[in-house]
């Protein structure tokens, strides 16, 4: 799952200042469940917002707020046809994904990012999210028993622990489990230590084109006499 | 009108369910299916007046209820399996009393032309009454004693139904419209017929004690448990010598025996022939017989009795029990050559009592001599003859009798306007009776508080009422500990529900779990009602089943906001109370609604529902300072605490960054022992005060 934060106070009345019409725009997906950007977060950050118009006394703003299913998805966005046409700009408060969906979806109209998105993890328990993917689109966690070095680790090194580590944490910071310690506990675990014996080259990040698309229907003819 | 009485309980269903509220057990164990939930709800908030209320719409007696109920609903009460039930009748009671119940006058216009008589007085025959004024008949009360009551007058002890309770409830009746003929026993129903009455209600109750059927029971010095607390309520003082004996285990047995003891005899011994937790007498009744000084013999049964030298020569035999019977308890079983014999001055004999119908009525009886009646429309065999009370039933509780009655008047109704009876279709959703374990585990235990009897060497002097009033706190207390059954937190925009699983992880009763499909569910029969799961869902896809919680904040807010806005009074703070701890109690009662110039206090059921966006809101409209102030450890609920300082924080970390102080916003706990809450709040009013003053000399430099 995508994880976001939302932004400062302060960012975001810069980021809205010339803008009389504000659609506060959340998304019911991602960063509802991150807390960032759900329905309460829009209700939060929307009276918030008017507190800080009162008590600055520049009351220039007018703002409505709307959560829909999910912005990274034109569908889901039609909904906000006849809103968009009342106001003057969204601050979207999806991830980036969402932010330029649906600036895709209404060009005429500036999109704010409400957010920083931040990393794709977990909830390790309530409140709390940690880090646990980096998507790069080469997934080795076959010889790591499941524990990713290139999130987990700082350095992200692919042969692993260096000589930062120190009763079983990271050096660059004491609270941080090293991932190779834990990765080397579960290959013990596992009985896979051999694994750990291996020497893994370094990757060529450079073979992988960016932005990214997968493709995933099969590039066949349509129509014709097969149908 | 006529619709409104009659499909009231139909209706307030309905009503409760357009919340999705479930039927708590409470409600269906009670014979009059009242709003218990509610009422207890309404006395946790210090909301008396609103209690009574709604005890009125349930129950045509309430004062009566409150003193002799049994209390069915105690026994289903789900907090029974976690430490002790609710004390719903002392509830009752203390909302009968502070809720000024004796003051309330009713009235009853006559909108129908046919007469309805109504045959005995007793609390079925009461109730009837009632309901039938208030649907517009009207309604004559023949009754064969020189007072109205019924066993309410002649069967109940004083020191359980003080007679000046039953006298408002009869005073308020014929101020009702109610005609009333005392010392007339009716001989025939065709007369009543003859008469011009449209329909009768044959209530005349189950007086007659029945007979042991064993040698000497028509001696001098035997007498029936009904006769003889039939005198005594009549005000006679039967003379019954040194020492007493009372057969029998049901509820009048302990009523004659406590009786015995109130009249002065130096020894009461209660012969019953099963042993106690076969006895069918209440427990209160039994322990409280028994701390008067009542001797209990189990096991016991008298088969012969003699008078001799003025005393009475009774000769018992042992009893041992045998296989349980059809009712399920065990049958005893007298033992061989374990005859004694023993002597008293008197012997009660309470082995139960059965209807005496004439048999003039020409109705068709039924298993010991009750009338045979349609357990839907209470017909008898005889067109326009109406039965119900313990007639129908034979003996039972006044409860039983008031709803009885109550049917039995919308049951007319349906005769007499030639309607198809009403089946009553009882709330289709109902709670289940069982809370899981794990449930149970999490709910805080919390003594029930009983109210305060009268000790027994004071009580047993004299006739009065035994039981006191609760006091205004432990009232509260006791009705705070109301787990809210059916009023719990349901998703109710399911397609909303991002599955974030923050219900789930932030219950403190760990009641949401993930079904198999992965649906986040929230089972009704576990959830306390505690709303924090409502305030924390990033989705908003969860509500109370009574959504009254959160709208009341927003109401209560914005109605302190324009309040306060008119006053004009400076600096304004809101303080967003906890109802229960706050009004309830009477902590704070002294700020009520600026009683200190600019508090205005918001009355929160429970702190843990207030939400940021409530104290952003307050901020937006002028507040200088805002303070939460919940019970602490004293709430009865799990981590209201914990939740609310969470959310002050997130109040906290953005008001900074609008350029207010974090101090603006404080907490409070209404139930310190130690702190002085007063003491605290002028503090935070001074330095609230010293803020305002200085953000507008702030102001002041910049122009």
């Amino acid at each position: 799952m995508i994880v976001a934060e939302q932004k400062s106070l302060e960012e975001i009345k810069r980021v809205i200042a010339p803008y009389e019409k504000v659609l506060l725009l959340g998304c019911g997906t991602c960063v509802t469940v991150c807390g960032a950007g759900g329905e309460r977060e829009v209700a939060f950050l929307h009276s918030a917002l008017r507190v800080a118009q009162v008590r600055s006394h520049d009351g220039i703003h007018n703002f409505s707020e709307y959560t829909v299913k999910r912005q990274c998805d034109f569908e889901f966005l039609d909904v906000l046809e006849d809103k968009v046409n009342e106001v003057d700009t969204i601050l979207s408060l999806g991830c980036g994904i969402g932010v330029q969906v649906v600036a895709d979806r209404f060009p005429d109209i500036p999109v704010l990012p409400g957010v920083n998105t931040s990393f794709m993890g977990m909830a390790k328990e309530w409140g709390v999210w940690d880090e646990r993917c980096a998507a790069c689109g080469d997934c080795r966690l076959a010889e790591t028993a499941g524990i990713c070095p290139i999130t987990r680790c700082t350095k992200a090194i692919l042969n692993g622990p260096c000589a930062g580590t120190k009763n079983g944490k990271c050096e660059a910071n004491k609270d941080m489990e090293c991932a190779w310690i834990l990765i080397y506990k579960r290959l013990e675990r596992l009985q896979q230590l051999e694994k750990m014996r291996r020497y893994y080259p370094p990757r060529n990040f450079r073979v992988i084109p960016r932005p990214r698309r997968i493709v995933m229907r099969a590039d066949v003819e349509s129509g014709g006499d097969n149908g | 009108m006529n619709n409104r009485v009659k499909n009231y309980q139909v209706n307030r269903i309905r009503e409760t369910s357009q919340g999705h509220s479930l039927i708590p057990p409470c409600q269906v164990a009670c014979p009059l299916h009242m709003e218990i939930g509610k009422y207890v709800d309404l006395v946790a908030q210090g909301k008396v007046l609103e209690a009574l209320q709604v005890i009125r719409e349930g129950n045509p007696f309430p004062s009566i209820c409150a003193y002799v109920c049994t209390h069915p609903c105690e026994d289903a009460c789900r907090r029974n399996q976690v430490d002790k039930p609710i004390s719903i009748r002392a509830l009752k009671r203390f909302a009968v009393e502070f809720g000024g119940d004796r003051m309330i006058e009713l009235e009853a216009e006559t909108t129908q032309d046919e007469k309805v008589a109504l045959v005995g007085s007793g609390p079925a025959g009461l109730a009837c009454a009632y309901y039938l004024r208030k649907l517009g008949y009207p309604v004559t009360i023949f009754e064969a004693y020189s007072e109205l009551g019924g066993m309410l007058r002649v069967g109940i002890p004083r020191y359980r139904l003080p007679r000046e309770v039953v006298d408002t409830e009869v005073q308020r009746l014929i101020h009702m419209g109610v005609e009333i003929k005392t010392n007339t026993r009716v001989i025939s129903i065709d007369l009543l017929f003859d008469m011009g009455y449209k329909a009768v209600f044959i209530t005349v109750g189950a007086h007659q004690s029945l007979r042991m059927g064993i040698e000497g029971e028509d001696s001098p010095g035997v007498i029936d448990g009904a006769t003889f607390l039939r005198e005594v309520n009549l005000g006679l003082k039967p003379a019954l010598g040194k020492e007493v004996a009372v057969v029998g285990g049901g509820n009048v047995a302990m009523d004659a025996a406590r009786a015995a003891v109130r009249l002065g005899t130096s020894k009461v011994s209660i012969l019953y022939r099963r042993s106690r937790t076969e006895m069918p007498a209440s427990p209160d009744e039994i322990e409280q017989a028994m701390e008067e000084g009542v001797e209990t013999m189990f096991l016991v049964a008298p088969i012969k009795m003699k008078r001799e030298n003025g005393r009475l020569s009774v000769t018992c035999v042992r009893m041992e029990l045998g296989e349980p019977d059809t009712g399920g308890r065990r049958r005893p079983v007298p033992i061989e050559d374990s005859e004694y014999d023993t002597e008293f001055d008197t012997l009660i004999t309470a082995i139960g009592q059965a209807p005496q119908i004439s048999e003039d009525f020409r109705l068709r009886l039924g298993r010991g001599s009750t009338i045979k009646v349609d357990p839907v429309t209470l017909t008898t065999n005889r067109t326009g003859v109406f039965a119900g009370g313990d007639a129908v039933t034979g003996p039972a509780t006044v409860t039983q009798a008031l709803a009885s009655g109550r049917q039995a008047a919308f049951c007319i109704d349906d005769y007499l306007h030639h309607r198809y009876p009403l089946v009553d279709k009882e709330a289709e959703e109902t709670l289940s009776g069982e809370l899981s374990p794990k449930t149970i585990e999490m709910i805080r235990k919390i003594e029930r508080l009983e109210p305060p009897l009268l000790s027994p060497e004071t009580r047993t002097k004299e006739f009065k009422p035994i039981e006191q009033i609760y006091n205004w706190e432990a009232a509260v207390d006791e009705a705070r500990r109301c787990l809210r059954c059916g009023m719990g937190a349901e998703i109710m925009f399911q397609d909303k529900c991002a599955t974030c699983l923050t219900c789930l992880r932030v219950c403190p009763y760990h009641v949401p779990y993930l079904d198999e499909w992965g649906t986040i569910q929230i089972p009704a029969d576990e959830c306390q009602a505690c709303g924090i799961c409502v305030a924390e869902c990033p989705a908003r896809a969860i509500i109370l089943r009574k959504p009254y919680d959160r709208r009341h904040i927003d109401e209560e807010l914005e109605h302190a906001l324009r309040s306060a806005a008119e006053s004009k009074s400076k600096p304004l703070i809101i303080g967003f109370c906890c109802q229960y701890g706050l009004f309830g109690t009477g902590t704070l009662a002294s700020l009520w609604r600026e009683s200190r110039a600019g508090i205005w206090i918001v009355p929160v059921l429970c702190v843990a529902k207030l939400e940021g966006e409530h104290i952003l809101r307050a901020f937006e409209m002028g507040a200088e300072g805002v303070f939460i102030a919940g019970c602490g450890e004293q709430c009865s609920r799990e981590n209201t605490a914990f939740w609310v300082l969470q959310r002050v924080e997130e109040v906290r970390r953005t008001i900074s960054q609008i350029g207010l102080e974090q101090e603006r916003v404080q907490t409070f706990n209404l139930r310190a022992a130690d702190d002085d809450i007063t003491e605290a709040l002028d503090n935070f009013t001074e330095r609230i005060g010293g803020l305002c003053l200085a953000s507008v000399i702030e102001e002041e430099v910049k122009s």
